[in-house]
């Protein structure tokens, strides 16, 4: 009877087998996809960025119910051509096949040569530096070019060679003069200016290069207190302070102004130095769309009812983190929907103007003047002075409150040295340059002149058919370049031509988003923007 | 055809080694790679497409263990080593189980090995180690198996 059985089973899987697995496979696919994915409950294990909390809420339910406001602003979705993506994805598996191929026959040479670090725990745990190694090294020579002059429009780079397929690049004594469009030199100050060279050398004259001192200790000089005086007037605020790092101002007051039981809620953009200073704080983070004010109301609104991790509690303060251009997309923030959103659920919002402040705007003051947004309802305003006023350090602007707390906590203003007094100066004489207070109208010509320079590059671009990101007046545009062979081709070939630009690749975008980034200046001549567009014509007709 | 445009939401995933699974394309991509390695197998052997597909879905265990449920951490350092402690299939989606991706992911292996069975017509012993490699990767991607190590294999110390 069994035996019958079998012979059955054998038939009707021999026979029907193929309609079988089909039939399977169907249904298991419609299952998946017209299934929403359920919520499993704790006992899955606690995620990393999520809690799934199953006690009763408090009062707060009710948020969850309620109808929720919409924004219109446009939505920012990312387009891609779809076999760009599919080859994409290929090439990047490929690379990563020949790497892990590579470092197989790696460790079977090493484990014949003995270690000299016997016992030692090994520096690299895993994978950790297989990005570098294998994927990286092969096309450094497009990245940390050396250069030998001021950025300037012009710039001498200097030629590498290598002699073991790029492990490793020796300088040459050559030195090649190209059109430079990957520095930031939005309004043309990193060369030696008119108005501000010769008052920075007497100012190395008569302080020093350093001040060699923190801020508390010897290091307030009037020079400082001169700039942080000009600051806070130029960027609209009662008070400032001055760091003399741009990444470290992020890293350093970030944990002064928020701690454990407050709550970050940043862009999924934003730059490295926002996301180690929200790390470091011990908040909770969470991450919102890229620019969509919506979805940024959706996080407040759930993490406002859910309250603290574990206790449920309200949150001590809630700080949400944007940028005022982003650098990878060159996308001005939607300030104005975002700030209506934090007003409303009462979270103070931290403006990051890194790129902003004195590239855009009618004076130069940012983002806040270019869209309208009274500088009052933000309520930490940050920049940084490495892109505009071509010098380096970073400042915070605030209420006079805020200045004074930041002042006696942060670590950036008591232990670490002030920032030079030469760079302070070039950095006030690039203030009164813009805003026309040395006598001359140089600071509005070379508003015009970027505002007029990014808007000619960046149609002229898109009538080539190249795919530019950013919005219009913003003087970073990225060129998409997708496959990651394009990026080296693009950068040896523009190198090749006497134009020096800069390709971003995984990790610093997306993987599919690898990109070109074009940062336009007030010191290009339309000729040298000319010459750039037939260069770029050039380089990608191979 | 070239110029077919997709269009995404940009994704709030921080984890840049997990990211990249959610834009449009993947699965296409990863099918298409499965059934070219397929046609690659054929030519090389010169075996049947039974056996073909065999060798392919032993390979896929291999290479997809290897990746997904062995290999700890991320290729590179910038998260300064929060998820070294934490697979690949751990990873994608922050950790939130029966999502759509791990739904696919799941369902391929099943999905080949039907195919595989079927063309060799369930004979012994290639029946066996199919059958063995879909069960170690579909119960390792169960989600009462997220953060399990058994026998404290592929444990830190």
């Amino acid at each position: 009877m069994s035996l019958w059985l079998n012979a059955q089973l054998k038939k009707l899987l021999v026979n029907y087998g193929s309609h079988i697995s089909v039939l399977v496979a169907v249904i298991l696919f419609m299952h998946m996809l017209f299934n929403p994915s359920k919520q499993t409950g704790s006992k899955a294990g606690t995620d990393l960025h999520q809690q799934v909390s199953n006690r009763r809420r408090g009062s707060l339910e009710f948020l969850r119910e309620a109808p929720i406001l919409c924004f219109s602003g446009r939505s920012i979705m990312i387009t891609i051509p779809y076999l760009t993506a599919l080859t994409t994805y290929f090439s990047y598996g490929l690379l990563f096949v020949f790497g892990q191929l590579r470092d197989f026959f790696r460790k079977i040479i090493d484990w014949w040569s003995q270690s000299s670090l016997q016992g030692y725990a090994p520096i690299c745990l895993g994978l950790e530096d297989f990005y570098v190694r294998r994927l990286y090294l092969r096309i450094q020579d497009c990245f940390n070019r050396p250069i030998s002059s001021p950025p300037d429009a012009w710039i001498d780079v200097v030629e590498r060679v290598s002699k073991d397929n790029n492990k490793t690049l020796q300088r040459t004594k050559n030195v090649s003069r190209c059109l430079n469009i990957g520095s930031y030199n939005y309004l043309g100050f990193a060369a030696a200016d008119e108005y501000c060279t010769p008052r920075v050398i007497e100012s190395l004259k008569r302080f020093s290069p350093s001040t060699c001192s923190a801020r508390i200790d010897g290091g307030t000089t009037t020079l400082h207190t001169e700039l942080e005086q000009c600051v806070a007037s130029f960027v609209g605020k009662p008070a400032c302070v001055v760091f003399g790092m741009g990444y470290a101002t992020n890293s350093a007051v970030l944990p002064a102004l928020i701690g454990k039981g407050g709550l970050i809620i940043s862009d999924s953009l934003n730059h490295n130095s926002i996301v180690n200073g929200a790390r470091g704080t011990g908040a909770t983070v969470r991450v919102f769309q890229h620019n969509i004010p919506s979805h940024l109301e959706k996080v407040l609104r759930e993490q406002i009812a859910d309250g603290q991790p574990r206790t449920h509690r309200p949150w001590k303060k809630i700080i949400v983190l944007v940028e005022g251009i982003y650098s990878m997309e060159g996308e001005l923030c939607q300030l104005p929907e975002i700030v209506a959103v934090c007003k409303k659920y009462k979270a103070y919002v931290y403006l990051d103007e890194a790129h902003s402040i004195g590239a855009i705007g009618k004076t130069g003051r940012g983002v806040c003047e270019l869209l309208g947004v009274d500088t009052a309802v933000v309520d930490v305003m940050m920049g940084t002075f490495t892109k505009s006023f071509g010098s380096c350090g970073g400042y915070i602007a605030g209420s006079e409150e805020l200045i004074q707390y930041l002042k006696y906590t942060c670590p950036a203003h008591l232990y670490a040295t002030s920032i030079s007094p030469p760079a302070a100066q070039q950095i006030i004489s690039s203030i009164k340059v813009i805003l026309g207070e040395d006598g001359s109208n140089r600071g509005a010509q070379k508003l015009a002149r970027i505002r007029e320079n990014s808007n000619f590059f960046r149609s002229e671009l898109q009538k080539m058919g190249f795919e530019v990101l950013g919005d219009n007046d913003s003087p970073v545009m990225p060129i998409m370049l997708y496959n990651p062979s394009k990026i080296p081709a693009f950068s040896r070939e523009c190198l090749k031509r006497n134009v020096a630009v800069v390709t971003v690749a995984f990790p610093a975008t997306p993987l599919l988003l690898a990109r070109a980034r074009i940062c336009i200046s007030a010191a290009h001549t339309r000729e040298d923007l000319v010459k750039a567009l037939e260069v770029r014509v050039l380089s990608c007709s191979y | 055809m070239a110029n077919l445009y997709v269009q995404a939401v940009p994704p709030t995933d921080m984890n840049r080694n997990t990211e990249w699974f959610t834009y449009p394309g993947v699965w296409t991509t990863y099918i298409l790679i499965l059934f070219f390695s397929w046609l690659v197998v054929l030519s090389v052997f010169g075996c049947s497409p039974g056996m073909a597909w065999t060798i392919v879905h032993l390979s896929h265990f291999l290479v997809t263990y290897h990746c997904f449920h062995w290999k700890k951490g991320t290729p590179f350092s910038d998260d300064q080593g929060i998820y070294n402690r934490l697979t690949w299939w751990e990873q994608i989606d922050n950790g939130k189980q029966l999502t759509r991706n791990r739904k696919f992911l799941t369902v391929v292996p099943v999905v080949l090995y039907l195919i595989a069975s079927h063309t060799t017509d369930y004979q012994h012993p290639m029946l066996f180690f199919n059958t063995l490699a879909v069960f170690i990767l579909v119960v390792a991607k169960f989600p009462h198996m997220h953060k399990v190590r058994i026998f404290g294999i592929n444990a830190d110390q």
